[in-house]
């Protein structure tokens, strides 16, 4: 009795996917469909991001949309692509409804590029719209798409469209409410050559598999011709049977020495040309040199190029420095004051402790950054609805590829400067497995604002006010990053010839055509990536600052008379005089241990830490105290322990040293394995550590 | 001296910014292969090199793609108009 689930639409919710090529529109069609009811979260096992939303149909009856993420094919190369492909196949059933229909969103100013991903879609004999969006940039090329034509040939409903001015939306909202939607007629044929073998997998699938026909005759066609079978977690994976058969065809085209996989991509590309040509009439090209042309000319400019990208970075960094500090006081003195309320509110004790010392100080402590994460993504969101990322990206190619790297790894690095998570996320769009891993691996040495505090705390101690002009400690503040960034490229340049050997990436990429940035869109990235952030905040921080807290705070001692007593006997301090051996030939005793290990919750704790250990009086807004109690305190002997030699050391272990719970948590999941995550502990921990001795060694040695 | 028959195969990084060449033949692995053509850029299209050296942007069916240097090495192509005069 049970009907395919896209017949029965009356009685379930139907399941939309939204597909298309990067840079189609495709998000800002589904932010104007779904609104703010999205669901944003990322697919099990990968850090792909999905975004699921709720529509409204003419009858008011709500529609699942599922946004995937861009891709030019289903033969994927990225953890994105092969996401969008594993939904379309039904292979990620434990995670994501395989949906019932796609809408199908192409750039009509370039209709030829994008109708391949629509003409491996049209395979999957699922319903299918497909949504022509900007046609004012076809227009404006002297393109004229004749849809009608186009609904005529494909046998679905087309729709014109320009999503960045709404229109074509409501078109699209009553095609996506049709009951009946049309299976598209999509004659095209297999290459003869290879039918045999995609009906035996074909056959097989559906057997082994459990996949409808049409279905599992689109999988056959993508697992003979799809050069490398890019696997991501939460991927069901084939049955061995099918496997077996799969292995045989192949086994035997190699030994034959023939590349049907290019030959499928020609079949595909001829029948599209065809295609075109009834549907698209081309007037002369009008338009020669366009605004796009002109634009690049100056931004991809061997000297100009630079000019533009380095007063961006100069802009985006005083922006990250200057425009957040107001904000970040605000958030600062709220902490502050939401504890002291706390305080007055509830009796003396341990709980009230935990609240206001673990809970609202470490949750705190983290929030603070909010606002330099806001000001990083309206930066990075308003660069890519502009189209100028993809420019940043290729004039750092140059440079990258001189450490083995190519243009794609500049944006995570650039975002690890506020915040390695980002960054690593932002990994996810690198294709080949092996950059993506370098460039995870020494994304963390990027100084994130977590360090900030450290070094701002070390400067002041370092460099007694009023005595040194402010371009010395601007210069110090400078030395820091510039150290991180060249360690950055020193190890990737190091493990791609070494442990991740590979050959240069060939990097190929798409330039999209500049674009008004669309503020509502960037508003809505800002607002999601804020979400993500504060969910983190109230779940694995909240937990560590609780942990480090009981660590600080037991096992409690009768006779300690003071907090930093009591500090020294808990079992953080035992911790930090575990690891004095280790770090006293660097300069550092237990106490600053103690800074070191709770800086794993989050660089910045390091100062907090610090003003309990050396039982500095509470006061946030004001680091003298802090700073009185540190050229006060000493080693036993009596030597003074913030030397300046010893807060340079300082600076630098902070530089280099993995220290971050949150980001291993991170790069865990994005590689699948404890293995990397440790690896990054040891080597950038290590490093830090060799750095940071030979520093203090020589230093002492030279009498500083 | 040379017609559009008989001219050579050259590397698109070869190709002078502002011609026209017509994509023959792609060399490198089978994935980057796979990827060229499914950006528009297979045997037989159409290209015109926009401008780069070291990073090469061109022109195909209207979209714009920038390779790098090694990537443009391994697509062949036959310059569609032949210097004519020197």
């Amino acid at each position: 009795m049970s009907l395919p689930a896209h017949v029965k639409s009356g009685t379930k919710q139907p399941v939309y996917a939204f597909v298309g090529n990067p840079n189609c529109g495709k998000s800002t069609l589904f932010n104007a469909l779904t609104g703010l009811k999205q669901k944003i979260g990322n697919y099990p096992g990968v850090t792909v991001e999905r975004k699921v939303g709720t529509a409204y149909s003419q009858h008011g009856q709500p529609m699942t949309v599922i946004d995937l993420p861009g891709a030019y094919s289903l033969a994927a190369r990225s953890p994105d692509e092969a996401v969008t492909r594993d939904v379309l196949l039904g292979r990620r059933t434990n995670d994501t409804e395989m949906p019932d229909r796609i809408v199908c969103i192409v750039d009509g100013s370039n209709l030829e590029r994008n109708l391949y991903l629509v003409h491996q879609i049209l395979d999957l004999g699922r319903p299918v719209i497909l949504v022509v969006n900007m046609m004012d940039l076809a227009d404006k090329a002297g393109l004229k798409v004749r849809t009608g034509q186009l609904e005529q040939e494909l046998g679905i409903p087309v729709i014109a469209a320009e999503a960045s001015r709404g229109k074509g939306l409501i078109e699209l909202k009553l095609a996506m409410s049709r009951p009946d939607l049309p299976l598209p007629h999509h004659r095209w044929d297999v290459p003869a050559a290879i039918s045999s073998a995609v009906a035996e997998i074909q056959a097989s699938l559906q057997d082994n598999d459990q996949k409808p026909p049409l279905i599992a005759r689109a999988e056959a066609l993508l697992l003979l011709t799809d050069q490398d079978q890019l696997r991501v977690a939460g991927s069901q994976p084939l049955s061995d049977r099918t496997a077996a058969i799969l292995d045989g065809w192949k086994k035997r085209w190699s030994d034959e020495g023939t590349d049907w996989s290019g030959t499928l991509v020609g079949a595909r590309y001829d029948a599209i040309g065809t295609l075109v040509q009834d549907c698209v009439q081309t007037s002369d090209q009008t338009v020669d040199q366009s605004t796009s042309d002109k634009i690049d000319a100056v931004v991809t400019h061997g000297f100009w190029g630079w000019a533009v990208l380095g007063g961006i970075m100069t802009a985006l960094f005083l922006s990250i420095f200057t425009l957040a500090e107001h904000p970040m006081n605000w958030i600062d003195a709220g902490t502050v004051a939401l504890a002291d309320g706390v305080k007055a509110a509830m009796p003396a004790g341990d709980f009230r402790d935990l609240v206001t010392d673990g809970v609202i100080a470490g949750v705190g402590g983290v929030l603070i950054f909010l606002p330099q994460i806001l000001i990083l993504f309206f930066f990075i969101g308003m660069l890519e609805s502009t189209g100028y990322m993809a420019r940043a990206a290729f004039i750092m190619d140059r440079l990258m590829s001189r450490v083995g790297l190519n243009g794609k790894s500049f944006i995570p690095l650039l975002s690890s400067y506020a915040c390695a998570i980002p960054g690593i996320m932002a990994t996810r769009t690198i294709e080949d497995p092996k950059d993506r891993l370098v460039t995870i691996l020494v994304a963390p040495f990027m100084s994130c604002s977590a360090r900030l505090p450290v070094y701002l705390l070390m400067i002041a101690a370092l460099l007694p006010t009023g005595e040194v002009p402010l371009a010395t400690k601007v210069g110090l503040m400078i030395l820091m990053y510039a150290m991180g960034t060249i360690g950055a490229f020193g190890f990737a340049w190091l493990f791609k010839r070494t442990l991740l050997k590979g050959e240069p990436p060939l990097m190929i990429m798409e330039l999209p055509p500049y674009r008004r940035p669309r503020v509502k869109d960037v508003a809505m990235q800002m607002a999601e990536r804020a979400g993500l952030f504060l969910k983190r905040a109230g779940t694995i921080i909240l937990a560590i600052s609780i942990v480090l807290w009981a660590l600080t705070t037991y096992p409690k001692s009768d006779d300690a008379i003071n907090p930093a007593e009591q500090v020294a006997q808990s079992y953080a301090g035992q911790a930090g005089k575990l690891i004095e051996p280790v770090i006293a030939p660097l300069g550092f005793n237990w106490e600053i241990g103690i800074g070191l290990i709770s800086s794993f919750a989050a660089r910045e704790v390091f100062v907090s830490a610090t003003s309990v250990v050396f039982n500095v009086e509470e006061d946030e807004e004001d680091t003298a105290p802090l700073l009185e109690a540190l050229r006060r305190a000493t080693w036993p002997d009596g030597r003074a322990l913030f030397t300046p030699l010893v807060c340079f050391t300082l600076m630098v272990f902070y530089v280099f040293a993995m220290q971050c719970v949150s980001t291993l948590a991170v790069v865990k999941r994005e590689t699948n394995s404890w293995r990397w995550p440790l690896f990054q502990v040891g080597y950038q921990t290590g490093f830090a550590w060799l750095l940071c001795l030979i520093i203090y060694q020589t230093g002492t040695a030279l009498g500083f | 001296m040379s017609n559009p028959a008989t001219s050579s195969l050259l590397p698109l990084c070869q190709l002078s910014a502002g011609s026209m060449g017509m994509v023959i033949e792609l060399k490198g692995e089978g994935t980057f292969r796979q990827r060229v053509r499914e950006l528009g850029f297979g045997e037989s299209t159409a290209v015109k090199k926009v401008s780069g050296k070291s990073t090469i942007i061109c022109q195909v069916n209207g979209t714009r793609i920038a390779l790098s240097h090694d990537a443009a090495r391994q697509i062949m192509v036959r310059p569609s108009h032949p210097p004519v005069s020197a």
